[in-house]
């Protein structure tokens, strides 16, 4: 299942394709922010309008205050790994081969973060080092190298979604209960803290453990209320009491969208295959 | 999206055995569902969740998303793949 990946209550607001995968939604979701921003300028007014030209040009003198050059130097090696990591699984190797172009490319991205420590940049390398290493089937010493990524760095933001997958590839989830534990407790960025305890519920839940899950979420639901992540846990806490194999499915009535009645109560004695489904 | 053609197929196949199939699109706007349910010849019946509440009934994550439902309503199988529904529903038709 590479590139699947857990999907938050934030995303299912937002109506996100479970296969797309997490870290390329948080990145669209920042230029998304921007652009926004950038069109609310324009509409602003005509002052608005002049004042971003007038910007405009002077970009064209110095470089946008955005462009950090140490982020498109990590994206610039990201992005070659991406591409020499194509070719190689199109040749037929296996992953796990020790030629794998993402095991060097690993090594050269953690090398950027020892020599470059606590910057945005940084923490990308970070974790895309960690992510390589998975996808060259190197769990444990992707493992190792996580153990040294201190408690507080910010790089835990993203690389949670790759202790997930490491665990997803491996139906392994000790790891991932052992890491999204310690950090619910010690992270200092508080969105890494609920989103780790969160993790940690999930992962509990997948490896069967459902009285640990339970006493995540409802840890969430507590520490973190009115927001998305205790709405969220919320959900799960509902679904692992109510909405298991051999329990009544829940009673629904609507209307369908050629104006017909419709419910499941009507079904009595059939078979019923429910998708939920976008066309997006 | 991808999954169509499939169900597809495996309506015709199951839909005279006592099969209901229910498409529930989480969209943004029931406009774009009915071109696509109209442009694939989607023939089964569709709910717009335009409110997200079936959403929050079924704890949905993401989709797509199957909630396989025995003759009696109760849940025989959530969150399959589309590869093995097709295994379950012929189970299910057995019993």
């Amino acid at each position: 299942m590479a590139g699947a990946c857990f999907v938050t209550n934030l995303m299912r607001r937002r109506r996100v394709n479970s296969n797309v995968a997490c870290h390329e939604i948080n990145l669209q979701h920042t230029w998304g922010k921007m652009k926004r921003k950038i069109i609310a300028q324009l509409f602003g007014s005509l002052l608005g309008l002049m004042f971003l030209l007038t910007l405009m040009t002077r970009a064209q003198n110095k470089p946008p205050k955005l462009d950090d050059p140490e982020l498109d130097r990590v994206q610039a090696m990201i992005s070659q790994a991406k591409k020499e990591s194509g070719q190689f699984s199109k040749s037929g190797s296996k992953a796990s081969e020790p030629n794998n172009p993402n095991l060097k490319w690993a090594a050269t991205l953690w090398e950027y973060r020892n020599k470059h420590p606590d910057t945005p940049a940084s923490a990308i390398a970070t974790t895309e080092a960690l992510r390589l290493l998975v996808r060259a089937d190197r769990i444990s010493e992707m493992q190792t190298k996580a153990d040294t990524v201190k408690l507080d760095e910010a790089a835990w933001k993203r690389a949670i979604y790759v202790l997930v997958e490491a665990a997803a590839n491996k139906k392994d989830y000790n790891y991932l209960i052992s890491k999204t534990q310690a950090l619910s407790q010690t992270a200092v960025d508080p969105e890494i803290k609920v989103f780790a305890h969160i993790t940690l519920g999930d992962a509990y839940w997948k490896s069967g453990d459902t009285a640990q899950a339970r006493v995540a979420f409802q840890a969430v639901v507590t520490k973190y209320p009115k927001t998305p992540y205790a709405e969220e846990a919320e959900g799960n806490l509902m679904e692992i009491e109510l909405l298991n194999p051999g329990q009544p499915a829940p009673q629904f009535a609507r209307t369908t969208i050629k104006g017909d009645p419709i419910s499941l109560a009507g079904f009595k004695g059939r078979v019923v295959v429910l998708k939920f489904w976008g066309t997006y | 999206m991808g999954e169509v053609p499939l169900l597809k197929e495996l309506y015709a196949q199951y839909k005279d055995q006592g099969v209901v199939f229910i498409g529930i699109s989480l969209d943004e706007d029931q406009k774009k569902l009915e071109e696509m349910v109209a442009s694939k010849g989607i023939s089964w019946p569709q709910v717009w969740d335009a409110d997200g509440s079936l959403v929050t009934l079924f704890n949905i994550k993401g989709t797509p998303t199957y909630y396989l439902l025995d003759r009696d309503g109760t849940i025989a199988a959530k969150r399959i793949t589309i590869e093995k529904l097709s295994s379950s529903i012929t189970d299910l038709l057995k019993k």
